[in-house]
């Protein structure tokens, strides 16, 4: 196990409610860069993000346009974002600084986040905010509501899972802060997600608390209109590549439990190994002190046993910290997506099943009632956007598994480098002769 | 797996032809002095041999191992293994060996040869046998006495035994181990007709010298203490050792599963498919490679072994140097006794209390006659005894000083071969951590190729 008690972070101390500046109000970040200015009430109201229109300053989308050319124009979008790679990127946020906050009702941890970009949306090129997990939370569930036809990227669990871990120790913050720090690049990287107003404001402002109370600000066309199909339609059939993607999920998901089961149990025979490593190595120790010729290289022996253990340990520190928490997070992404499809699922039922009544209906109307196009047309939306998002998904899982998996592999081969390295400094040590005593 | 040893078969001296002196079951000598006569006699012959024979060189080998069936003592069926005891001699010109004897020995033979060089070489630090049954496994190893491998590093411990008794200065003259290695039938009875069982002393006698001798020599009592720690130290590492190969064996075996579950991934996957995929095979690699690492590391286990056994040995030596002392002690009272009971009755005071004494004040003295008997017995009994301390002393510093020798040639002995150990130890060490980085890289490369 790891030697130690787990480091606490610094901590602000208890402080009566009324002296102690709000933390999220962003005067305790170090930076005076930025952050000052919320967006006004009037400002907000008048933007609206349509999840297919390009972003126009003033004024909303018009409601009722089609699907199809503004579908292709996403298409667009996505594969100039490919080709860009990072080059003319023009937002940039990171989670860093950790710090804890002790009051009288409660201690939590904020972490600083910093963004620069040249986006018009917002005001000031650089902005640092503090924010807490529950601000995390409070965004993801935001954006699930406003943007329900897209994925959502996955937040690190909310409640530790081993009531062993200490919630403030330094081990588990930094994981903590990668996992955010990677849910807020990927919804930066996505070519929809990232213009969110939400996402603007919980980047931007300074009292995200009264923001939040401000109610519900505007949702997408499209997430109002989601927001209203009800369930309890049947679906008649799944079109293939749907139907294919919740299989892909579902067999994901189940090699990826097995995977994290296997990488767990590695990590505790690793543990247990250790147990015994660190009884072995003394015993060499015990015995050099019994030896005249052989008492240096058997306290050599020690010594590389010793070199081995430490070097055994913070093999599984690293795989406990690294690797499982990133298999963890994927998880809950494919179960996130697994609900996002259900929700396409029931979009497409409802209008099978209302277009179903229009054409039984022994009305010799021509045209097809408004309903049922918006119905179509929500279909459509939620398709494309989906198989959008599927598509980068697919490869952004890639890139995140091939980086995982080489990271493992990295650190075995450390891990074995550190030992050969110890053995084969005590060989000379064991083949010396030694002077008549 | 080939000879143990990091040397070739050791090279013997020519086996003296003729029988070396004081192993006739006639003679009733004491054992020390037999021991000696040996010692005495042997060196003689040795620099007989010298002049006389031309040098052929001796190999010795256990090469092969096999079950038997018979019926043991009380007439029932058994089964065991025998082993396969073949000599060489090897021409001194040409360097071509000829096989010159070869017979089939049992454990139990073994360890009679072994219990009859203890009786008749107290001196000498005598090499041990393997053990007798598996001790210090971890689990995938079986303790099991029938299982192959068991019998296979039986088989090398045996022939470790033969060459450290035929590279030994002393015991490598000895008739018995001559005999060992070249007759077959009859051996059993040979050695037991030395009444070299009669000849060992009592381990309740040995336990009480040890605890009531008064002045041994230090060196011995800290050799005993020495040997007692090293029994401790190495049976602990043995222990332990054996968890950590336990351990281990379970961290490797796990990524075994990787290689299934990267399979099964593999085949939902369009672009990171292959990689997955041949990653997973390496990951079987890496599992199956433990076996065989494993397996090398119980050699080491079993240098080990050899050396906790040795210290049973050393053990030995300083039983029987106590003991010696212990008898060469009571010796010594009781003369100093006798002389003094003859004193008191030549002068007539009465120092000590004797039952003699107790029985005259009761019943009278005795005649002037009597007592000059008794004066004369008791003088008779003091010159005895005079003489049986002065060769008791001789032997006891004779025994000291050869048994010295030889500690010291064990010392060089253990501190060369541990060494060795060592070394070799951290030489598996290595090579099990150039396979892990080289089975790590190449998944490594599979996995950048998702």
């Amino acid at each position: 196990m790891s030697g130690g008690p787990p480091k606490a972070l610094p901590s602000t101390g208890p402080h009566s409610l009324r002296d102690m500046p709000h933390p999220l109000a962003g005067s305790s970040s170090e930076e005076a860069v930025g952050g000052d200015s919320t967006p006004s009430p009037d400002l907000l109201m008048t933007r609206s993000f349509g999840d297919k229109d390009l972003i126009l300053p003033n004024g909303g989308t018009p409601a009722g346009t089609s699907s199809p050319a503004s579908s292709s124009s996403l298409l667009n979008r996505l594969q100039l974002d490919d080709d860009i790679d990072g080059e003319t990127r023009d937002l940039f946020v990171t989670v860093d600084d950790p710090k804890k906050h002790v009051c009288t009702m409660e201690t939590y941890i904020t972490y600083r986040i910093t963004t620069k970009s040249t986006r018009v949306e917002f005001d000031l090129p650089e902005y640092s905010v503090r924010r807490r997990y529950q601000d995390f939370d409070w965004l993801r569930n935001k954006l699930e509501e406003s943007q329900p036809t897209h994925l959502i990227p996955p937040l690190p669990e909310k409640f530790v899972v081993k009531g062993v871990v200490d919630r403030f120790s330094e081990e588990f913050v930094e994981t903590r802060r990668k996992a955010l720090d990677k849910f807020l690049k990927r919804i930066t990287d996505h070519p929809v997600l990232s213009f969110n107003e939400h996402f603007n404001v919980f980047l931007t402002a300074k009292d995200l608390n009264a923001y939040k109370k401000q109610g519900m600000a505007l949702l997408t066309r499209v997430g109002e209109s989601v927001k209203h199909v009800t369930g309890g339609y049947k679906l008649r059939s799944r079109p293939l590549e749907f139907a294919a993607i919740g299989e892909y999920l579902d067999t994901f998901a189940l090699k990826l439990g097995t995977i994290d089961r296997i990488a767990q149990r590695i990590i505790k025979e690793e543990i247990e190994y250790l147990v015994e490593l660190r009884e072995y190595g003394p015993v060499y120790s015990t015995w050099s002190a019994l030896e005249g010729e052989l008492a240096e290289p058997l306290e050599g022996v020690s010594a590389c046993i010793g070199n081995c253990s430490t070097a055994l340990e913070e093999l599984t520190d690293d795989m406990t910290e690294d690797f499982l928490p990133v298999l963890r997070e994927y998880i809950l992404y494919s179960d996130s997506m697994k609900s996002v499809l259900k929700k396409r699922d029931q979009v497409q039922a409802e209008y099978e099943t209302k277009l179903e009544a229009v054409a039984l209906r022994k009305e010799d109307r021509p045209k097809v009632p408004a309903d049922v196009e918006k119905c179509q047309d929500r279909m459509e939306c939620f398709n494309a956007d989906l198989k959008a998002d599927m598509e980068r998904w697919q490869n952004n899982k890639r890139q995140d598994f091939r980086q995982l998996l080489m990271g493992m592999a990295d650190k075995n081969i450390q891990y074995y480098e550190k030992c050969l390295t110890a053995w084969e400094s005590i060989i000379p040590l064991l083949q010396e002769k030694q002077e008549a005593k | 797996m080939e000879g143990a040893r990091s040397e070739p078969e050791r090279q013997l001296q020519p086996a003296p032809l003729e029988p070396l002196g004081g192993l006739d079951a006639e003679q009733d000598a004491a054992v020390g002095e037999e021991a000696e006569g040996d010692l005495e006699e042997g060196s003689e012959d040795r620099k007989m041999t010298e002049n006389n024979f031309s040098l052929k060189k001796i190999e010795i080998s256990v090469s092969e191992a096999e079950k038997r069936s018979g019926r043991n003592a009380v007439n029932m069926q058994e089964t065991y293994t025998a082993y396969l005891v073949e000599t060489r001699s090897v021409e001194h010109i040409d360097g071509q060996s000829v096989l010159t004897d070869s017979l089939w020995r049992r454990y139990s033979e073994f360890e009679l040869l072994r219990s009859y060089l203890l009786v008749y070489y107290p001196h000498v630090v005598v090499p041990p046998l393997p053990e007798k049954r598996a001790e210090f496994v971890w689990h995938k190893l079986s303790a099991d006495n029938m299982d192959p491998d068991f019998v296979e590093r039986r088989r090398i411990g045996l022939e470790n035994f033969l060459l450290r008794v035929a590279s030994h200065p002393i015991l490598c003259r000895d008739k018995i181990f001559y005999l060992f290695l070249t007759q077959e039938s009859n051996w059993k009875e040979t050695v037991n007709e030395t009444g070299f069982q009669l000849k060992a002393d009592s381990r309740l006698k040995a336990l009480n010298a040890t605890f009531r001798v008064k002045n041994p020599d230090k060196r011995f009592t800290e050799l005993k203490h020495y040997s007692d720690e090293l029994q401790s130290v190495i049976s602990h590492l043995l222990r332990v050792r054996a968890r950590v190969a336990d351990r281990l064996y379970g961290v490797y075996k796990v990524h075994g599963n990787y290689g299934r579950v990267f399979s099964e991934w593999s085949a939902i996957e369009k672009e990171m498919g292959d990689g997955l995929q041949s990653a997973g095979h390496h990951m079987d690699v890496y599992a199956s490679s433990i076996d065989d690492i494993l397996e090398d590391e119980e050699h080491y286990a079993d240098q080990l072994k050899e050396y906790l056994f040795y210290a049973e040995a050393l053990r030995a030596v300083c039983r029987k140097h106590e003991l010696m002392q212990y008898d060469l002690e009571m010796a010594a009272q009781d003369l100093a006794s006798k002389k003094q009971q003859c004193e008191e009755l030549a002068t007539g005071t009465v120092r000590t209390f004797s039952l003699k004494g107790m029985t005259t004040k009761l019943f009278g003295q005795e005649t002037p006659e009597q007592k000059e008997a008794r004066i004369k017995v008791l003088e008779e009994q003091i010159n005895e005894g005079e003489q049986q301390l002065k060769s008791k002393n001789l032997e006891g510093r004779e025994f000291v000083k050869n048994a010295w020798a030889d500690i010291e040639r064990f010392k060089e002995q253990k501190n060369r071969d541990l060494k060795e150990a060592l070394i070799s130890y951290a030489v598996m060490q290595i090579s099990m951590c150039k396979k892990g980085i080289q089975v790590w890289t190449n998944a490594k490369e599979c996995f950048s190729k998702m």
